[in-house]
């Protein structure tokens, strides 16, 4: 049998039809899988993961909220920059303060973790490192995390000339306050504190770790309770000994506004 | 396969980044932390919303267009529809200057580069090229018919 010119070129149009259909199928069905698989490996946007247990210990890095015999310490691994940790400021962490902290069932500790890619995180840690100079620490924490917006590095390229207007009514001396900001007094410490992060293998912010375990990215209060409680749970789970470079060794304080 | 075929393809791929993108802004995907690279950076920027609308929604809506289009452009009726050329290329066009411009606040006012953008980048410039060639083709094939009658 002859095939006609036409014939063969109409043969070759429905055989690259069935080429494109099959491709848009493949397409479809491996994108619908690969979001499907996604959604549902990370509900919640968060990651928990054990802790490798020989890594160095958490010692006296950070600072220290909650009284020193509550049975289990929670550490976050923050960065003053990142939109993450300030979704945790200030939507988790007044219940995690209330009824957490305030009622003695955790400790907890925050470490400065100052990513790269934050250019304006290091003024923010050292400022707050400064307030904690003056025992302020918390109420600097508190201010740069919800005034994030005014001094991270796509508001302004000179974060101090925002910070120090900003912790300045928080410290009870300002001018010592200014002083360190600028004198970047504090650096050294905030490097302490980035070091304690990446020895301890911390790859995002915020961080948190449970005892045993470790979360990355933003946690729900009810979430923060449910590893609070797995770990209460678990018998003979001290918590390590109270250090802190903070002067706020086991003072309770205040719950923030609204909380 | 035509261009418009290989069109339709890259606007379904890039349909499905914008999905995952969207997904990943609202909190139903991916991991939501500040981590060491920069995509969660570029993502949760004040540049990753515009109008009230997600960047990555707005790019949904371009490649779904742009999908449209071409699953118009492959079928009999249309298939010789210069218009539906023109209005793909020059749609992908403007495609292309957002993209630019996107890349220029990703490097010099965000300063972090999100891979899953810069993949899009990659779609928005092959969809540009295809729907170039293939109007300037059509321009031909019409200089031809006008010189033939």
């Amino acid at each position: 049998m002859v095939k006609t010119a036409g014939s063969v070129k109409s043969a070759r149009k429905s055989a690259s039809n069935r080429v494109f259909y099959l491709l848009i199928a493949v397409v479809a069905v491996g994108a619908i899988t690969a979001l499907t698989y996604a959604s549902t490996r990370q509900r919640g946007g968060t990651v928990t993961s054990p802790i490798d247990t020989t890594l160095p210990k958490v010692n006296s890095q950070g600072y220290v909220m909650g009284s020193p015999g509550a049975p289990l310490e929670v550490v976050e691994f923050g960065d003053f920059e990142c939109p993450q940790c300030g979704r945790f400021t200030t939507l988790t962490e007044p219940d995690v303060r209330a009824h957490l902290i305030n009622t003695g069932q955790i400790r907890y500790r925050f470490i400065d973790f100052p990513l790269d890619m934050h250019r304006n995180t290091w003024n923010a840690s050292r400022a707050a490192a400064c307030a904690d100079q003056q025992g302020k620490f918390w109420e600097a924490h508190d201010a740069l995390f919800d005034n994030q917006d005014k001094w991270n590095s796509e508001a302004t390229s000179n974060p101090d000339k925002v910070i120090k207007p900003l912790l300045e009514p928080l410290v009870p001396d300002k001018a010592k306050f200014d002083k360190c900001v600028d004198d970047k007094a504090t650096q050294a410490k905030i490097q302490a504190h980035w070091q304690i992060a990446m020895a301890r293998q911390v790859q995002a912010t915020p961080t948190f770790e449970f005892g045993d375990k470790k979360v990355e990215g933003f946690v729900t209060y009810d979430q923060f309770k449910e590893l609070v409680d797995e770990q209460l749970a678990k018998s003979g789970k001290g918590a390590p000994s109270v250090g802190g470079d903070t002067a706020k060794k086991g003072v309770v304080l205040p719950v923030k506004p609204g909380a | 396969m035509t261009k418009r075929m290989w069109m339709a393809v890259i606007s379904l791929l890039g349909l499905f980044l914008g999905l995952y993108l969207t997904l990943f802004h609202y909190g139903y995907i991916g991991s939501l932390a500040c981590g060491v690279g920069s995509c969660e950076r570029v993502q949760t920027s004040t540049w990753s919303v515009l109008l009230g609308i997600p960047l990555s929604l707005w790019g949904m809506g371009f490649y779904a267009l742009m999908f449209i289009l071409a699953i118009a452009g492959i079928q009999p009726q249309y298939a010789d529809s210069r218009g539906l050329s023109l209005a793909m290329f020059l749609l992908s066009g403007w495609g292309v200057l957002f993209t630019a411009w996107l890349d220029y606040l990703q490097g010099w006012v965000i300063h972090g580069w999100c891979e899953y953008c810069l993949t899009s980048g990659v779609f928005v410039l092959i969809l540009f090229v295809l729907s170039g060639v293939e109007w300037r083709q059509m321009k031909s094939l019409e200089t031809e018919e006008l010189t033939a009658g």
